[in-house]
């Protein structure tokens, strides 16, 4: 039911070739799901995630020095290797340091026709940030104009907003469906399908999502459910990792991280000024722990999944290295421990120790289930 | 054993003593504030401290990078705090001096009284601030402070957001993005301390963190001169002043006494390093703990960092002058603009922090290659020594697109690993022993 | 005119008696716990193996980790030029070195006379020096010198992390434990250190001539594992372990010639 998805990110540099070839179109490749991708879309750009490929590699550490996390190194070797030749366009929303390295280096070395740095600001919490980001998005819809040579018009815009607001509804319905006392769908292949969403035409993952979710809503879940996990932390698309931790089981009934639930949990409003309501999005979506201050925003917001979907435990993933989740880390674990949620911290790289993770693992599970018999 | 003959005259700095006292000065009124019916706040290097200056003359600051600086060069108390820290359940990668300040609070400990146990006779434990005036300039500053009120039990805590730039962008946009938060920030320090706020003393405090910094910047560019009248080490010691407290009238006073000392010590060829053959430049902060590099550099090779781009610019204001080459930046005083109201001095200070050249590289490390090649030429370097330092992401960010930049340029690099504040991640005897490789690559002799 | 270069690495002793650009006599001691004993050893093994005495010696070089200890040394020089120079004088169109050692892993880039213009060397987080392999040999239960030819059995690739060194320690475990047979896992090994080692030697380039020096050389695991990840020929002097006591030798020899003592 999934394979569609499962393709489509197995084979994204393909799928984005074939894109531009039927549709003569532009491919605008981002590092940071703070970008408004509506922007882009309304100028009939296909915007992709660039993603690692958990390969390890050895190309990359001339322009990024070692202590920054595997996922930047990753993404930036997958253009330092040829593999997104085809993007002609590439572009940042102001985010954490270590992304950014990925970028930088990107439009030195391996520069597209066009690239593009958004001010994204940080202080999300703040009034002020809604007018500045408004302007930011302004400005880069008359860049994107300048450089694909197309009037990105109010009409346009709202197409667009609603073609991404369709495609975040049925990913809200699907994980939905993953309420249930027995989900149909795992965490793994709930991960398949976040990752098609960041790497198709929206129109297209809409279709099959819409399909995916009429069927899900018949199947017969033959699949023993186990410890109901919930997976919190920065970016992580490590299907592998994620298979293994449900084979010893579990099942990982929701999320809240970079590529994940994060990405399309809240939608463009309505409202006058088109802009404003897209600024609005990105400022009041959940946030990235680097955007998370002074309040911390984020606690409440995980526990409310955590019940909501009822998990029982929470596996807390970062990317080795990576500052914004150590941050929170102390704080996250305490507040859902506090709440009746224990958790399992990992440390993730390009590559896991799948066996070692195993045990781990297992080890927690046990401990849930304990706690399941009192 | 024949004594060295000396290339250049040398003598030690006559502001030293000064400079040492204005500091322990500054702690010590964070310290008792209380006691004189002051307040006390804490926050970033480079938090608008003009503005909390607007609620009176008895407000004292601490500001967080030097004094964990300060915890990192004391290394027993440091690995003290460090542990504490990963005990408290933080990783090892974090922010050195962040993991420094808060092991400093979960021990209770202020670290001064360890140094000058006479002048801190009364202070029993970190003292807490009032409240939190802070900017977020890396991914650790905004949330190093969120821990802090956690861990103080709560603070208030008011953070700027900086996020505009690069300089060549800035618009009236960001700048009111800026300016924004800080009128809502007064509104916040009025209500948070009870007291009413005064423009004139803003607008005093602007105009001397705009003296302060262009004056460190004067006093950088002596350092052109061939002896180069300071060296690195010590320069730290000078700049942190501005670090400490930018915006107070102490700090300005006193950069200009410095220049004109520097100054005087250029013109007469009087050398920091009595036998410099050999002139570097370094970057990123340098591993607190282990500054005698420093030295090893200077008595073995007569090899004199002049400054970096770090020590120049964190505090040091800039621009390119009329004759195309750096300098500093005209302050509002020297271009004869008056500021009269509260809007205009926020705004003043907002494009004077943006134009910052050590904030341009969080949007693109070229920026910062282009300065640091300008650098390199300017003060005619024989080559580059890079700390990359793994106890801070921020000044870190793209130092390796700046070692190739750097090169492509002409300019030998040598790269060093370490950490400004964490000494288990500094190995003293590999890291001499490359520089000995790098010395030997450029074809400098030791000294005889 | 006879000079002596002795690099006083951290695990072994290597020194070189060179008359007039020729390899006179050569020894290898451990440092072992002692090392002015095994210094003293060393140094009184290669002036027997060169038929020469102490006075005989004109001029003797130091270099290595432990080269400020060689007391008795008339000058030293760091690893890096030692190793540039003893690399170019085998292959005179040596540009790139990469020196690999028990402890540590270099990449140096060279002109022809041997002179160093650029260096880098292995940081903190590296799986990719000497000491690694030997760590995962004990894992496989295997002795050092069979892992490298065990690797070339292999006949299939298993990707392992080539960054983190416990990283990779916990996943030769759980390949052991999964079974995987233990030719497959040496070759893993082989390639996350060659991966590494040629990750840090990207920073001052790969150009032609390639040559690889120091102890690991002589893993032939490690050397087809550098070969298929560089995809380029690599040239290897007989006794890579001596190459930089070469070099320190030559630089004395130049010293002499200079008219310095």
């Amino acid at each position: 039911m999934v394979q569609q998805f499962i393709d489509w990110q197995a084979n994204r540099h393909d799928y984005a070739k074939a894109w531009k070839k039927k549709n003569k179109g532009k491919v605008f490749g981002y590092f940071c799901t703070y970008m408004p991708e509506e922007v882009l879309y309304a100028a009939g750009v296909l915007p992709v995630r660039i993603l690692g490929s958990h390969e390890p590699q050895n190309v990359t550490e001339p322009h990024i020095f070692a202590m920054f996390c595997p996922f930047c190194r990753d993404c930036l070797a997958q253009g330092l290797q040829g593999r997104y030749d085809y993007l002609d366009g590439i572009g940042i929303a102001q985010s954490c340091l270590h992304i950014r390295q990925a970028y930088t280096s990107w439009t030195k070395h391996i520069p597209r026709e066009f690239s593009y740095y958004l001010n994204m600001p940080h202080k999300v919490q703040s009034k002020r940030a809604y007018p500045f980001l408004r302007g930011e998005i302004e400005d880069f819809v008359k860049a994107v104009e300048k450089w694909t040579g197309k009037k990105i018009t109010d009409a346009k815009l709202k197409e667009a907003i609603t073609v991404y607001n369709n495609n975040r509804r049925l990913m809200r319905e699907l994980y939905e469906l993953r309420k249930a006392d027995k989900p149909p769908i795992t965490g793994t292949e709930a991960m398949y399908i976040t990752m098609a969403m960041q790497m198709t035409d929206k129109v297209e993952h809409s279709k099959a999502l819409e399909r995916l979710i009429k069927d899900l809503k018949k199947k017969k879940v033959e699949r023993e459910t186990g410890a109901r996990l919930m997976v919190v932390g920065s970016e992580n698309d490590d299907t592998k990792f994620l298979n293994m931790v449900e084979s010893c089981g579990s099942t990982i009934v929701v999320d809240d991280h970079c590529t994940g639930s994060r990405y399309f949990w809240n939608d463009v409003k309505d409202g006058k000024d088109t802009l404003q309501t897209i600024a609005d999005r990105y400022i009041e979506r959940p946030p990235c722990p680097t955007k998370d201050w002074e309040e911390r925003k984020r606690l409440p917001h995980i526990l409310k999944l955590a019940k909501d979907w009822k998990a029982q435990g929470a596996i807390l993933v970062q990317q080795k290295f990576c500052d914004p989740h150590e941050l929170d880390m102390v704080a996250l674990k305490k507040f859902l421990v506090a709440n009746g949620i224990p958790c399992l911290q990992l440390e993730l790289d390009v590559t896991v120790p799948i066996g070692q993770f195993k045990i781990r693992v297992e080890a927690f599970l046990e401990i849930l289930r304990g706690e399941e018999l009192f | 054993m024949a004594e060295k003959k000396a290339k250049y005259p040398t003598e030690p700095l006559k502001c030293w003593e000064e400079a040492k006292k204005i500091r322990l000065d500054y702690y010590k009124n964070y310290a008792y504030a209380h006691d004189t019916g002051g307040i006390r706040w804490a926050g970033g290097a480079w938090s608008f401290d003009a503005i909390p200056a607007g609620l009176g003359n008895d407000v004292y600051p601490i500001t967080s990078e030097p004094y964990s600086a300060s915890c990192a060069f004391n290394k027993d108390q440091s690995i003290k705090y460090l542990e504490a820290t990963e005990k408290a359940g933080y990783a090892r990668d974090l922010c050195a001096y962040m993991r420094n300040y808060w092991g400093s609070i979960l021990l209770n400990d202020f670290v001064f009284t360890h140094q000058f146990p006479d002048e801190f006779k009364g202070v029993k434990g970190f003292p807490k601030p009032d409240f939190i005036w802070q900017d977020h300039i890396c991914c650790s500053h905004a949330k190093w402070y969120q821990v802090v009120s956690e861990l103080e039990g709560g603070i208030p805590n008011f953070t700027i957001d900086v996020a505009a730039g690069p300089e060549a962008a800035i618009n009236d946009r960001m700048i009111d993005y800026l300016v924004g938060q800080m009128h809502d920030g007064i509104e916040w320090l009025e209500k948070v301390t009870g007291r009413k706020y005064n423009d004139n003393l803003l607008i005093k405090a602007v105009l001397n963190e705009c003296r302060a910094t262009s004056t460190w910047a004067e006093i950088c560019c002596y350092n052109r001169n061939i002896p180069a009248p300071l060296e690195e080490k010590s320069m730290y010691s000078l700049y942190v002043l501005g670090t400490l407290h930018k915006s107070s009238q102490v700090v300005a006073d006193f950069y200009e006494k410095l220049r004109d000392e520097v100054k005087h010590r250029a013109k007469n060829g009087i050398a920091a390093v009595p036998n410099e053959q050999c002139r570097v430049m370094t970057d990123t902060q340098p591993p607190w703990g282990f500054l005698k590099i420093f030295r090893y550099l200077e008595n073995k090779y007569g090899c004199v960092s002049i400054g970096s781009l770090y020590t120049f610019a964190l505090i040091g204001a800039w621009e390119v002058q009329e004759d195309g080459t750096w300098g500093p930046r005209k302050t509002p005083q020297q271009k004869k603009i008056t500021i009269k109201d509260r809007d205009t001095a926020l705004r003043v200070l907002a494009e004077w922090n943006l134009r910052k050249p050590e904030w341009q590289h969080f949007y693109s490390p070229h920026l910062k290659t282009d300065m640091m090649v300008r650098i390199a030429k300017e003060w005619k370097l024989h080559g580059v020594m890079l700390h990359y330092n793994r106890g801070c992401e921020g000044l870190s960010v793209g130092i390796a697109e700046n070692r190739l930049g750097i090169q492509a340029a002409g300019f030998p690099v040598f790269i060093f690993e370490g950490n400004m504040g964490d000494e288990r991640e500094f190995d003293e005897v590999r890291t001499t022993a490359r520089m000995d490789a790098f010395m030997e690559s450029l074809g400098i002799k030791p000294l005889q | 005119m006879i000079t002596a270069g002795i690099d006083m690495g951290a695990k072994n002793i290597k020194v070189i008696i060179l008359e007039d650009g020729t390899v006179k006599g050569k020894a290898l001691t451990p440092a072992g716990l002692d090392a002015k004993v095994a210094l003293e050893t060393a140094y009184g093994a290669a002036l027997k193996d060169a038929k020469v005495t102490k006075a005989d010696i004109k001029h003797i070089t130091a270099t290595g980790s432990g080269r400020e200890f060689v007391d008795f040394a008339n000058d030293n020089v760091s690893d890096v030029t030692s190793a540039a120079r003893g690399a170019v004088h085998f292959y005179p169109n040596a540009k790139t070195v990469v020196d690999v050692g028990a402890e540590e892993g270099r990449g140096i880039r060279c002109d022809k006379n041997g002179k160093v213009m650029d260096f880098a060397v292995n940081e903190k987080c590296a799986a990719g020096a000497g000491a690694f392999t030997e760590a995962m040999a004990r894992a496989l239960e295997l002795k050092l010198e069979e892992l490298g030819p065990l690797s070339l059995k292999s006949t299939k690739a298993v990707p392992m992390n080539a960054q983190c060194a416990v990283f990779a320690e916990s996943e030769v475990v759980s390949l052991v434990h999964a079974k995987t047979p233990k030719a497959d896992i040496s070759k893993a090994i082989h390639d996350a250190i060659a991966d590494r080692i040629i990750s840090m030697v990207r920073k001052v380039g790969f150009e032609d001539d390639i040559v690889l020096i120091g102890g690991v050389a002589k893993n032939v695991g490690f050397v087809a594992a550098m070969k298929r990840g560089l995809n380029k020929d690599i040239k290897i002097p007989t006794d890579p372990e001596f190459v930089s006591a070469l070099g320190a030798a030559l630089e004395a020899a130049d010293k002499v010639k200079a008219g310095g003592k």
